[in-house]
């Protein structure tokens, strides 16, 4: 019938894979904040307030929501793979844990300035309060990275009588791949960040509306993409080596060639149909030479394919592939966006070229998917392991049935598209009545930072809370 | 130091910290069933508005630390508790969601009323059920779960869910007696005594049907005769007190004796399934990780707790006295 593996899979990486969306919005943005209060302190220009008034309340919403996608989160693991929570939570439960004391703690201290105290604790203090929540976000998602990154390059464990037990907390922590993985993270979640801010300004300005607001947003926006984009990309290819280094099946699949040494030269493939049982491609299509060029750095290099792996360690071609053009051609797009703001701005065109701005617009929720993708790769490229060479994901299933995996599965599918459309209903909402409108911090949380605040967001309607 | 005893502790201390604050307000949310005006509605939820969310990072906490320190139980009891777990969460998760768009929305409010309180009852319910099949043992072989899912929806577990439901009505009756104003006062107490009544009745089936399918919960009785038998006088006791309360009483009493009858519950619960964490199976010790991920995990408690309990305390005090009938915006 059902095979439970498999359903418990799907709903870890649906759950997961909704959740990652908000903390990636909530991690950029609390860094833009930052810088723009910043700004603001240092200029006295209003409009910098009334940017950050504005993504304020962005930012909290996908706080929020990242809070209660993150809760199931840390039940799933023991839910779905129970073994696997066995084995590896004397290694990861502490650092999760330590996550979610960092989220307690902001939550505790800081976020309730930085949405309501403006006018309590004076700009300076606020200021600070901002900043304090932007490292506690990042520091949140060092914590998960090396979590994550374990489980890529396990690494300071012992076997003791069959249970895990850590000898050397620096090298769980500090594992060889979460160097260059968390950077490459936090850029992610910088650019999110930065396309958001653009492509909004962008809309605004084809519109023909908050006009102050929306050069800023695309002046700054394009700016931080064209110089994040550039990091990323060296970030990418140092991080390509690491793990290419320590998971070659992963890269392998990435590149979509079966034999052990591809031709040379080799193409650069952007279409593949894979047989993983014959280990071959049934179609391939690709750019000539171009494989040799980026991926050996020389003219006729070979390329090693997926064959040189044992095919009971290969992950699955075609998932691990496309993930990995997706992020890709984001990034290439994303660097075609900067290099074209470069150009517009010199010509001192930036904000009224409709084509860049429409791009802009349409680029809005690319880092979202390029975020996406590049997990996709990660986690389907690190199969069949769930944690490297040491527990394969088929053995990690917990003991339940697959139509109680697939019944939950559904049920959270149902939920989890009224949070979505919860979140672009109000966020949408913000959006259309614009930064104008914004009078106040933070559109309704139910929380006690919702409850101190002076006055409600939506003036039409005087509602009574 | 025993450190698998002190990282239980805690993890204890956080379940008692989730059940005490958030049971009142998921309590206040199943009781919204009772009211059809709209206007009591909204000042019920007025009442939970400023506080309610932070309560849940407890339950977090209890279920992390189990992750960190007790590998073993954990992946023992998700397993063995996953549809409860599982519904349990979404209840939680749609309690956040209604709660938004009720704010939000004048048009539907009362649909999303609804919804705040189906998603609140079922999350009470299932955590009874979790209680409950706890008390009936987890079926263990190899130091697997080795039961079937469905284990967790038999008799005892069912009456359970309905006993923490019923009794997270009375605290959060208690709750709107402390913080509501009239009409609703009247109504809180009306609630407190139904509650409360429904609550003793179906926990003393529960207790006579757990006598009867656990042997284990039989033994000890044997052995704890004396410190149950207190226990069980001393619930008696406050839960006729709260059956008997009229508009008269000091404000917060209800709600303080509300939560006595919950806390006395967990201390028998505790004196029953001591020293084992998967109850009648596994001790403390069996199930622990090894001392260094308990050490790093209780410096990291020992840090950031207190700073919540301030902050939290704060909360309350701040939003202390009854709810104003506008809520508490503007």
């Amino acid at each position: 019938m059902m095979d439970p593996s498999v359903i418990a899979r799907t709903q870890f990486a649906f759950t997961v894979s909704f959740h990652i969306i908000f903390p990636t919005i909530s991690i950029g943005l609390a860094s833009f904040l930052a810088i723009i209060e910043g700004l603001w302190l240092k200029t006295k220009d209003e409009i910098y307030l009334q940017i950050y008034k504005f993504w304020l309340n962005i930012f909290a919403m996908s706080f929020g929501v990242g809070v209660v996608t993150g809760i199931v989160l840390s039940f799933e693991f023991g839910l779905g793979f129970a073994r696997f929570a066995e084995i590896a939570g004397p290694a990861i439960g502490p650092m999760i844990a330590m996550e979610v004391l960092t989220a307690f703690f902001l939550e505790a201290g800081f976020l309730g300035i930085m949405l309501f105290g403006m006018n309590r604790v004076g700009p300076r203090l606020h200021f600070f309060a901002t900043c304090m929540v932007a490292v506690g976000t990042l520091l949140s998602a060092s914590w998960i990275l090396s979590a994550n990154s374990w489980m890529q390059t396990p690494d300071g464990v012992s076997f003791q009588n069959g249970r895990l037990v850590v000898v050397d907390w620096i090298r769980v922590i500090v594992n060889p791949s979460w160097l260059f993985r968390l950077p490459h993270m936090f850029m992610a979640a910088f650019l999110t960040a930065s396309f958001l801010v653009s492509g909004v300004g962008a809309w605004y300005l084809l519109r023909g509306k908050y006009l102050a607001f929306a050069r800023k947003s695309v002046a700054l926006g394009t700016a931080f993409a064209t110089v994040l984009i550039g990091v990323q990309v060296f970030l990418g290819d140092i991080l390509y080596g690491t793990m290419l280094h320590y998971q070659p099946s992963k890269m392998q699949a990435a590149e979509g060639f079966w034999p052990k040494k591809s031709q040379s030269p080799a193409p650069y493939y952007w279409i593949i149909v894979p047989d993983q049982k014959n280990e071959r491609n049934r179609v391939a299509i690709g750019i000539p030479w171009l494989g040799s060029i980026w991926l050996t750095h020389s003219l006729r290099g070979r390329v090693a394919g997926l064959s040189n792996t044992p095919p009971d360690r290969q992950p699955i071609m075609g998932m691990v592939f496309y993930s990995f053009r997706t992020m890709y051609g984001i990034a290439i797009l994303m660097f075609a966006v900067g290099i074209a703001s470069i150009w517009h701005r010199l010509k001192g065109t930036l904000f009224v070229s409709r084509g860049f701005l429409w791009l802009l617009v349409w680029m809005t929720p690319c880092g979202i998917f390029a975020t996406l993708a590049g997990w996709y790769v990660a986690e389907t490229g690190r199969q069949p392991w769930v944690i490297w060479g040491m527990l394969r994901t088929a053995d990690a299933v917990s003991p339940v049935p697959g139509h109680a995996f697939l019944s939950t599965l559904i049920a959270f599918v149902c939920v989890y598209s009224m949070f979505l459309a919860a979140f672009l209903y109000f966020a949408l909402r913000i959006i259309r009545r614009g930064p104008m409108e914004i009078s106040v911090y933070a559109e309704a949380s139910g929380s006690l930072k919702n409850a101190l605040r002076p006055y409600v967001l939506d003036s039409s309607e005087p509602v009574r809370r | 130091m025993d450190l698998p005893l002190l990282t239980a502790s805690f993890a204890a201390l956080a379940l008692v910290f989730y059940v005490v604050l958030d049971g009142f307000d998921l309590g206040v949310g199943i009781l919204l069933f009772f009211r059809p005006e709209q206007a009591s509605r909204d000042h019920m939820v007025d009442s939970i508005t400023p506080t309610w969310d932070g309560n849940e990072t407890w339950l977090v906490m209890t279920g992390i630390s189990l992750l960190a320190a007790f590998p073993t139980a954990y992946a023992i009891l998700m397993p063995a508790f996953y549809l409860p777990v599982i519904l349990m969460l979404l209840g939680l998760g749609l309690r956040g969601v209604s709660f938004e768009f009720r704010v939000q929305m004048r048009k539907h409010r009362r649909r999303w009323d609804y919804a705040f309180a189906a998603g609140s009852l079922v999350a009470g319910f299932m955590q009874g059920t979790i209680v409950g099949g706890l008390m009936q043992g987890v079926n263990v072989r190899n130091l697997e779960f080795a039961g079937s899912v469905f284990d967790v929806f038999r008799a005892l577990p069912l009456i359970s869910g309905l006993a923490v439901a019923a009794g997270y009505c009375v605290l959060g009756a208690g709750w709107l007696f402390l913080k509501a104003n009239e009409p609703l006062l009247r109504f809180a107490v009306h609630a407190l005594r139904s509650a409360t009544l429904v609550f003793i009745s179906v926990l003393f089936v529960a207790g006579l049907t757990a006598l009867r399918v656990q042997p284990a919960i039989r033994a000890a009785w044997g052995f704890h005769y004396l410190a149950l038998s207190i226990l069980s006088a001393l619930f008696a006791v406050i839960a006729i007190f709260l059956a008997a309360t009229s508009v008269g009483v000091q404000p917060l009493r209800p709600l303080v004796a509300g939560t006595g009858l919950f806390l006395l519950g967990m201390a028998a619960i505790i004196l029953i399934i001591y020293p084992d964490i998967v109850p009648f199976n596994l001790t403390l010790w069996d199930a622990a990780a090894s001392s260094a991920s308990e050490k790093f995990v209780l410096v990291g408690i020992a840090c950031v707790t207190p700073v919540v309990l301030a902050y939290s305390s704060y909360a309350y005090w701040v939003f202390r006295g009854r709810t104003p009938a506008k809520g508490w915006g503007e």
